[in-house]
């Protein structure tokens, strides 16, 4: 391993010299004879470089995460101009046949938005970083004073651990890396497994014990042989990344999981939708017929075919600005405003959604349960709801009807003391009776048998018809369809029971309408009318929700009341419904795949094992740290993962147990999470967090804190699979490529390869130092390397240009010779390591899945045609199976910080709650704190892009003219946030720096009085905002990029836990809308 | 409704046969063709259309931009794709898409108006400047000659519409640190800002006195692209499919059909300045 | 010793002015702060201003040579020069404006007659062209008729290029502030006016030469102009203010308050109003004081301030209106500002021309003058 250190001293015009079209293009291009003709054309015909195919690459935007379709204008070598992929659904509506030839797109390109267009200066950052930084020792964490090294040093110096920084011995990855061997952490894995899975507490001590004989030479390995269950010390190394989409994250996975073997990966979904997310997950859990009880759901969620719905509610949606995104989604919109067709908008802020709604309702922030239950209380009340729909019990019913699913409305729910538990079943009324036979094969099996012989291979649920308790099988398609009663409360047998709808139309109606309304804080009037015009277009009405309802501490309640009142008419999988996304197997996981490179390990792969920094991989009941008592010193998280929250402040505790290494990977912890500052203090202190090292392409919130900071290429310069977003019914995959290379781009040697500077480079050199299993020239398997990014990101590629037939039937075409020529053309500005067509070609291998490799690349995805996006008046691509309307799982989960049940079905639970269920007290804080996304601004990211700056330089913040008047505030007055957690309202930056939490004032109307709001994007502290000093030399900041406002520093933290912020212990949700604040003027 | 009765009309209701799933209160609309949404996008169709008009001798097309502010949601990616496409530097803007809240709480809402060169037909701005480096060209566009101009500013002067800003001969990379050792810098990083392609020639604006720096500079409907097949960036990026863009002397083009209609407004009539830029209201 | 004082003022100004003029030249425009939407500011405005003092000032040596006015015997020479001296200055300062001055040559030779800007680069160029001319042949033979012909055609164009600047401002529609008030007629007379403000400090200061009785007699004559002209100045404003308040159009309003209760209430207030107009018009009234040397000579200054303010005053609020309200607020970056002061490096360039003036026309007086006469007395 050698760095060749080829530094960008190359100057632009030196490179515009090189890089010119009869300069090294055509030198490069010697090798390629076709490739010559096209550019010969190009020289003669002259004229717009824009109009030329050979000029274009398409790609996939990473601006913010909605991924449009790309096409890239490459001039002299560099990216000019950025515009829509008219291949992708993103940014054409209908988009064109996926079999268009590429010259025949060539004048073609589909609508982006304004981040989208300022792409190219992300890319071209003059911040972005091009050397590995290391901390100078002898200064502080934060302190913002860098020494570059070579990468290779760098690689030793993270992987051996020494005194790296005058400070006294600093565990390196190897030492991390304890337990080594892939066949003792497989047996201990199983182990463990039966240790969570054993009930009585005295047999589980067994277990531990008999634990510790079996491995008794390993034990040194674990982090604690009292508690084996916490795993090795491998454990001890935590990955936390931000945003990272597939291909990334399957070679992410790959490294951590299966080649270091450690079980800590998280990413950030819970600052995302969070507990958006994990309704879904509860809400799609899935009946188990071999034993009997619910597995957990799939991490997704549900969103509205804007495209065809007739009227929708958009919740906290923030459709015109952000949201998955404005150019996919905003058409459809503007379509329905011209086409007389209604929506509603409910939001406490006027979004720029909102000024063009039928209704605008400016709700009371958390209270959107409040407003659905009012409206699923006068559905149920006035029949406007699907009955039959809801009737429906089981998949063979659902198959007999014609629907493409099926809720548990019907579905009997034992009551204990006025608490629903768990589903009736049928053994317990003596429905069926429990035998145990022998079947073919010799084996002895529990069976379920009614009366008249109909057999169960597990104890399942019970519906009564006309009144009659009747078991049937909920998921076999060949099972009797059963259709059940809606409504039932009674006794059956010795069991108070009732029927899923019941419990909710009894949960609807623990309040009046006006009541409703009141706690909303809006009209009784809008409830009606909006339920009325919602109930008036058969399935072809949907309501939409985003981060709006979902990031209070009720977010799962708030959603799952909104699913609900989709779930009430029916139209989950419908046209004009609610939907989901779907995309293709990139992994390769389908029979006849060309590539399953999950499977291709060379050596054995390590198998991760133990409990998680966040507490998700069991319940704290099942693990050894269950001691009967609650609440526990942090909270546990039977149903969400990822919780970005969670990941520095359970370092900060060291619950469940201390980690010695932290690698971070775009991610903006300090900034994006709420009461940032608490995260600062824990990163800067190296006693907590003994080595951090960052990826990323500048020095940004987070890696501000780093020991080491290793480059990474930007969007236009990677690979990726962005794959899809609910709102769209295509299956899709979009393929991000490489399109450019900065000038003097430095490139590194890995296993012999010269590859770029990237986060792959980083995780490569690693594996190479540690030899980790998976990596490697038999990374894949004997004489299959992974040795370079394209090894593996082509075989993805091939498996999506193969498609999922295993027959080949789905493949793509293949690529014509003139569109080969394209290809080769269209990247002859790019250096051998980015792109070299005879390694890529080998990587795949066959000549005719290359060229259909090709012919992807060419479009920079692959998209299913447009008319194959719905079947009728459903989608093609449903969700197709049980939607939990009651949620049995659920309720069987327990808040380890009060020791109670989650509930398990729609009720009323009130925002703004502590983690332990208290009430936050905000006394003297007059307003509520809200944020939201501006079109210009890309989380973190957007600083850099002064285009875009140009719109909208500096964040507001918003306040309705009432308030302003009470307050005596002007437009533009420059006012001090504070609130009861953060009094001084600055985030104290532990480099003797404090960043005030101040910014200027805007007067409007269109937000609720006692509501203030500000976007995100601003106010930055690092990301080229403050100066740096690198080798002695400083890096002057740019004073553009420090504008305010930043204020999630003064949203509220939770009083129990006192370093992070409120949470959604069910959805896992960061809280970002439960804070009261003041403003000072200053 | 008490408990009761609600109890005894759902019960008749699940037996309303599963068949057909509609449910009392439910008209389920019927699928029908139409159902399909926009069966092509306007994007596709105008840049067919575009492809046309040029076939045409110059004389007989009539480029007209037409703007449905009911679409338009002020995303301002037109602003910035025309920046983008240009190059533009500090301070000088094509198409600024201009915001207002309108209304006291809770009755508000807001309008958005995108305003590029309006092309006027009878444009004030072209006859006040002293060396005819600003005038209609063949293609009905008023451009401006940065060879020609002197940079008196007479022109802007005269723009009723605010339509024209003067290049002072900024760069929005300027100042920032070079230091290529460690950071990509500002040398390197700056290409872009001297890639501008207007009027179809390279423009790289490096030195101080290097046209268009010392010139106005204004929207030209993107001439460079439409020669060559390519509408407008602000209409290709236009995610609320509100700008539209084609040549009004065609009758089947999607903008003839725009402009025939009632609701159509063009600013600033009363000056007589015959835009070629028209509004659905 | 007010002559030497002068001379000091003349130099220290065209020093200070030489950094202005280099940063100018060889940094360009952006530290000016005239922008993209205020985009005429002071130099257009003294631009005006010294096309308008050497109209004027020509206007005023017809007095000697074509109407011969007893009291201005003698003083034909000096107005012509000054006439001489004050147009390039003024040319100059409009020079700078350009964005690439060095293409000026195309006005001449490209030139669009429909741009009033052209016709008035053509104008003032034969203007100029005829003052010089009117002034050798005032030097060689000012009894002969070649100098009254030219005088006369001189006479005629230095009110048409008068009146031109005026509809440079007025003819443009888009500007209400501008539109309104008939500028072309007002300029010929702000032109005489400022010819005789200029005189009042000549003739008041730097004369003594003229006998006592004559000098007496036009300082009054002159004083009785400047209070005329300040009279009809007065009307005029009168006039525009109210009819554009009243007219209530949003934009005139606009631009009339930036004016009257805005970021410029002092410049018109205490500059334009007290110095520039009350001062004068309550002592020049006053034989005693408005014959004597040096208060004509001040209040001339004063009227000649407050002539530079009044132009500043119609150029800079013409254009503070937004064409487009709201457009300021959507697009951010240099130069897109609707708020206007001039800087450090306009008031320096602006302080070369004055400077520049200034020295020659004293120069001019004191040597120049009798020098040529001299040497064409030798030739002869
Ligand atoms: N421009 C831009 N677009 C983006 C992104 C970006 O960074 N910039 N990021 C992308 C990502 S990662 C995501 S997760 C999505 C997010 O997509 P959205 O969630 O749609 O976007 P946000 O802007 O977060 O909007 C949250 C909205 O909820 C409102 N709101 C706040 N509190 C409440 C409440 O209690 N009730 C209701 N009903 N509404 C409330 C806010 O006023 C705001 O309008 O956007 C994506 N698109
Ligand atoms: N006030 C407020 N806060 C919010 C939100 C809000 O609406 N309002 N939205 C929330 C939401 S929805 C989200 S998803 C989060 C997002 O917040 P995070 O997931 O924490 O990440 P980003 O803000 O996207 O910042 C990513 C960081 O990674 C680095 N980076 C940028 N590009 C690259 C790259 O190409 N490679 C690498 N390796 N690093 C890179 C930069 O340092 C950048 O700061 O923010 C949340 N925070
Ligand atoms: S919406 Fe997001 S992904 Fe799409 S173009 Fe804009 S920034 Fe890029
Ligand atoms: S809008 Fe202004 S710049 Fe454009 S043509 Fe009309 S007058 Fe000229
Ligand atoms: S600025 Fe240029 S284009 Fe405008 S009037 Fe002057 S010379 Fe003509
Ligand atoms: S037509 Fe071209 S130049 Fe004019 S505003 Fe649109 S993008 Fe800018
Ligand atoms: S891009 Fe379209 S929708 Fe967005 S602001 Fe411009 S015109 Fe309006
Ligand atoms: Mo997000």
């Amino acid at each position: 391993m050698s760095t060749k250190e080829s530094k960008p001293t190359i100057s632009r015009r030196d490179f515009l010299k090189l890089s010119g079209v009869a300069g090294a293009t055509v030198a490069f291009l010697g090798s390629l004879p076709q490739a010559q003709n096209v550019l010969a054309k190009v020289q003669v015909e002259g004229g717009n470089f824009e109009a030329k195919p050979e000029n274009q690459l398409y790609t996939v935007c990473l601006q913010c995460n909605t991924g449009c379709g790309i096409k890239v204008k490459i001039l002299e070598g560099m990216a000019a101009k950025i515009d829509g992929n008219p291949y992708s659904p993103w940014t054409l509506w209908p988009h064109i046949p996926y079999e268009t030839p590429v010259k025949e797109v060539a004048t073609l390109e589909g609508a982006i938005c304004p981040k989208g267009q300022a792409g190219i200066q992300t890319a071209y950052d003059p911040y972005r970083i091009v050397s590995v930084l290391k901390r100078k020792p002898g200064t502080k964490r934060g302190e913002g004073k860098w020494i570059t090294i070579p990468f290779d040093q760098a690689i030793r110096e993270i992987v051996e651990g020494g005194d790296l920084f005058g400070e006294g011995h600093v565990d390196g990855l190897r030492a991390v890396r304890a337990l080594t061997d892939t066949e003792v952490a497989a047996k201990m894995a199983a182990a463990v497994k039966a240790i969570w899975g054993e009930k009585d507490s005295a047999k589980k001590k067994e277990l531990v014990k008999k634990f510790q004989e079996d491995f008794k030479d390993y034990l040194d390995a674990l982090i604690d042989p009292e508690h084996p269950d916490l795993g090795p010390k491998n454990n001890q190394f935590m990955f936390v990344w931000g945003r990272m989409k597939g291909g990334r994250e399957d070679f992410t996975h790959r490294f951590f999981q299966e080649a270091f073997g450690t079980i800590n990966m998280n990413g950030h979904t819970t600052i995302c939708q969070g507990s958006l997310y994990f309704t879904g997950k509860a809400m799609s859990a899935k009946w188990n017929p071999a034993t009997g009880s619910f597995d957990s759901g799939d991490k997704f969620y549900w969103q509205v075919d804007t495209a065809n719905s007739e009227f929708v509610i958009y919740v906290g949606v923030n459709l015109f600005d952000s949201n998955y995104g404005p150019p996919q989604r905003v058409p459809k919109a503007t379509e329905a405003i011209v086409s007389g067709r209604k929506f509603a908008v409910i939001d406490p802020r006027m979004s720029k959604l909102a000024a063009k709604a039928w209704k605008w309702v400016p709700i009371k922030p958390g209270q959107d349960i409040a407003f659905a239950l009012g409206m699923i209380r006068w559905m149920l009340e006035n029949g406007r709801y699907n009955a039959d729909y809801l009737a429906i019990a089981n998949k063979a019913a659902a198959d007999a009807a014609g629907e493409p699913n099926y809720t548990n409305a019907t579905w009997l729910v034992k009551i204990k003391d006025g608490v629903p538990e768990k589903h009736l079943r049928a053994s317990e009324i003596g429905l069926v009776e429990k035998v145990t036979e022998t079947n073919a094969d010799g084996k002895e099996v529990t069976v379920y048998v009614t009366p008249d012989g109909t057999r169960f291979t597990s104890d399942v649920p019970v519906i009564l018809v006309n009144g009659q308790p009747v078991a049937f099988d909920p998921v076999d398609p060949k099972a009797a369809p059963v259709v059940g009663d809606l409504l039932f409360s009674g006794k059956i047998g010795d069991f108070e029971v009732k029927t899923g709808l019941q419990i909710l139309l009894e949960s609807a109606q623990e309040h009046t309408l006006a009541e409703w309304a009141e706690i909303a804080g809006v009209a009784e009037n809008d409830i009606i009318e909006i339920a009325a015009e919602f109930t008036s277009h058969g399935r072809k009405a949907a309501a939409d929700i985003h981060r709006g309802p979902s990031q209070h501490t009720n977010g799962f309640y708030n959603n799952n009341a909104w699913y609900v009142v989709n779930l009430l008419i029916g139209n989950f999988d419908y046209k004009g419904g609610v939907i989901k996304a779907s995309t293709y197997d990139r992994k390769g996981g389908k029979p006849g795949q060309p590539f399953p490179v999950d499977k291709m390990f060379g050596d054995h792969h390590f198998t991760a094992f133990g409990l998680d920094m966040l507490r998700t991989k069991t319940t704290y009941e099942k693990s050894t740290l269950f001691d009967g008592t609650y609440p526990t010193k942090r909270p546990w998280f039977p149903i969400a993962t990822d919780i970005y929250q969670e990941d520095i402040p359970s370092i900060g505790d060291a619950y469940p147990y201390p980690i010695k290494v932290l690698m971070t990977y775009m991610s903006a912890l300090p900034y994006s999470v709420p009461g940032g500052q608490k995260i600062i203090e824990i990163l800067a202190d190296t006693k907590k967090v003994p080595l951090h090292i960052a990826c990323d392409i500048m020095i940004g919130e987070t890696s501000m804190y780093a020991d080491y900071i290793f480059p990474d290429l930007s969007y236009l310069e990677r690979w990726e699979f962005h794959g899809s977003h609910p709102s769209v019914p295509w299956k899709v995959e979009n393929v991000r490529q490489p399109v450019i290379s900065i000038p003097g781009w430095p490139t590194v040697k890995v296993f012999g390869e010269e590859i770029p500077m990237s986060y792959e480079a980083l995780l490569l050199a690693i594996a190479e130092q540690l030899e980790l299993p998976g990596f490697g020239p038999n990374g894949f398997g004997e004489g299959k390397p992974l040795t370079r990014p394209e090894h593996f990101y082509l075989k993805q590629v091939a498996n999506i240009a193969f498609g999922e037939k295993e027959d080949g039937s789905d493949a793509v075409p293949e690529a014509d010779d003139e569109e080969l020529e394209f290809f080769r053309a269209a990247r002859r500005h790019l250096p051998k390591s980015f792109f070299d067509e005879e390694v890529w070609k080998a990587t795949v291998g066959d000549e005719s899945l290359w060229r259909r490799v090709v012919y992807v690349l060419n479009r920079g995805g692959r998209y299913e045609a447009f008319e194959k996006g719905y079947k009728g008046d459903k989608v093609a691509h449903p969700y197709g199976r049980l939607v939990n309307l009651y949620q049995e799982k659920t309720a069987t989960l327990i808040n380890t910080m009060t020791g109670k049940p989650f509930v398990g079905y729609l009720k009323y639970i009130s925002p703004a709650l502590s983690s332990t269920g208290e009430e936050i007290q905000s006394d003297g804080y007059d307003l509520h704190l809200l944020t939201y996304k501006t079109i210009t601004m890309a989380k973190a990211r957007g600083i850099s892009n002064y285009w875009t700056l140009a719109v909208l330089p500096e964040g507001y913040l918003y306040m309705n003219s009432r308030d302003a008047q009470r307050l005596g505030l002007r437009d533009g007055d420059l006012v001090r946030i504070v609130s009861a957690s953060n009094p001084e309202g600055v985030y104290d930056l532990q480099n003797g720096k404090k960043h005030p939490i101040v910014g200027r004032v805007k007067v409007i109307e269109g937000i609720r009085p006692g509501v203030v709001a500000f976007p995100l994007g601003f106010g930055h502290w690092a990301s080229g905002a403050a100066d740096v000093e690198i080798d002695g030399k400083i890096v002057k900041g740019d004073p553009r990029r420090a504008v305010p406002l930043m204020a999630n520093g003064a949203m509220q933290l939770d009083p129990v836990l006192g370093n992070s912020p409120l949470t959604d212990i069910v959805g896992g949700s960061a809280v970002f809308y439960d804070s009261k604040v003041r403003v000072e003027k200053v | 409704m008490t408990e009761a009765n609600l109890l005894e009309k759902y019960a008749s209701e699940v037996f309303a046969g599963l068949v057909a799933p509609v449910a009392e209160g439910l008209e389920i609309s019927a699928l029908s063709a139409e159902d399909l949404p926009a069966k092509e996008d306007a994007l596709v169709r105008m840049e067919r259309e575009l492809k046309r008009a040029l076939e045409k001798p110059v004389s007989e097309r009539r480029w007209v931009m037409v703007i449905d502010l009911r679409r338009c949601v002020g995303c301002n990616a037109c602003t910035v794709a025309c920046v983008a496409e240009n190059k533009l530097p500090p301070g000088v803007v094509y198409r600024p898409v201009i915001t207002e809240e309108i209304g006291t709480y809770p009755n508000v809402t807001m309008r958005f108006l995108p305003r590029p060169c309006m092309q006027c037909d009878k444009p004030p701005c072209t006859e006040v400047c002293p060396v005819t480096a600003t005038y209609k060209n063949e293609e009905g566009i008023v451009v401006i000659d940065y060879e020609q101009c002197i940079g008196c500013r007479a022109c802007m002067a005269a723009c009723p519409y605010g339509a024209r800003t003067f290049d002072f001969g900024y760069y929005y990379l300027e100042q920032l640190p070079v230091l290529d050792e460690t950071i990509v810098g500002m040398e390197t990083a700056s290409g872009y800002e001297h890639a501008s392609q207007e009027y179809g020639r390279a423009w790289k604006r490096e030195k101080r006195h290097d046209s268009p720096i010392g010139n106005v500079r204004k929207c030209h409907f993107c001439l460079h692209r439409i020669k060559d097949g390519i509408l407008p960036a602000c209409v290709t990026t236009c995610i609320g499919r509100a700008t539209y863009f084609g040549d009004a002397n065609d009758p089947d083009s999607l903008v003839s059909e725009l402009i025939s209609q009632p609701n159509v407004i063009r600013l600033k009539e009363e000056l007589g300045t015959e835009p070629r830029v028209y509004y659905i209201v | 010793m007010i002559k030497k004082i002068s001379y000091a003022v003349g130099v220290l100004a065209l020093l200070f002015g030489l950094w202005g003029v280099y940063v100018r030249l060889f940094e360009g425009e952006q530290s000016a702060n005239y922008g993209s939407y205020i985009s005429w500011g002071l130099w257009v405005a003294i631009y005006l201003f010294l096309a308008g003092v050497s109209a004027g000032a020509y206007m005023l040596a017809t007095f000697d040579y074509l109407f011969n006015v007893p009291q201005f015997k003698g003083t034909g020479k000096t107005m012509l020069w000054a006439s001489l001296v004050t147009l390039p200055a003024g040319l100059a300062s409009i020079g700078m404006d350009l964005g690439h001055m060095e293409r000026i040559w195309k006005v001449y030779l490209q030139p669009n007659f429909t741009s009033f800007l052209a016709l008035m680069v053509w104008g003032y160029t034969i203007f100029l062209i005829l003052i010089a001319i009117s002034l050798y042949l005032a030097i060689k033979a000012p009894e002969k008729a070649a100098l009254k012909a030219v005088m006369w055609i001189g006479f005629v164009v230095s009110i048409l290029v008068a009146g031109g600047v005026g509809f440079l401002l007025g003819g443009n529609a888009a500007r209400m502030y501008w539109h309104v008030g008939l500028l072309p007629v007002q300029f010929p007379v702000f032109a005489i006016a400022s010819g005789a403000a200029l005189m009042l400090l000549l003739v008041g200061w730097f004369m003594p030469s003229l006998d006592g009785k004559q000098r007496g007699d036009l300082l009054w004559l002159l004083a009785i102009i400047s209070i005329a002209t300040s009279v009809a100045k007065l009307y005029f404003l009168l006039a525009d203010f109210t009819q554009s308040l009243y007219g209530g159009a949003v934009d005139n309003v606009i631009a009339v308050q930036s004016v009257l209760t805005g970021p410029y209430r002092f410049s018109f207030w205490v500059v334009q109003i007290v110095i520039g107009l009350l001062i004068p018009l309550l002592v020049l009234p006053q034989p005693k004081l408005a014959k004597n040397g040096f208060v004509a000579g001040l209040m001339g200054l004063f009227l000649l301030i407050g002539y530079v303010a009044a132009r500043i005053l119609i150029v800079v609020p013409g254009q503070i209106p937004e064409m487009m309200p709201g457009q300021a607020e959507v697009f951010h970056g240099p130069k897109l500002s609707l708020a206007y002061t001039p800087s450090l490096m306009e008031w320096s360039v602006t302080s070369a021309v004055l400077g520049f003036a200034i020295l020659g026309i004293l120069i001019g007086m004191d040597y120049l003058l009798d020098y040529l006469t001299r040497v064409m007395e030798a030739k002869k």
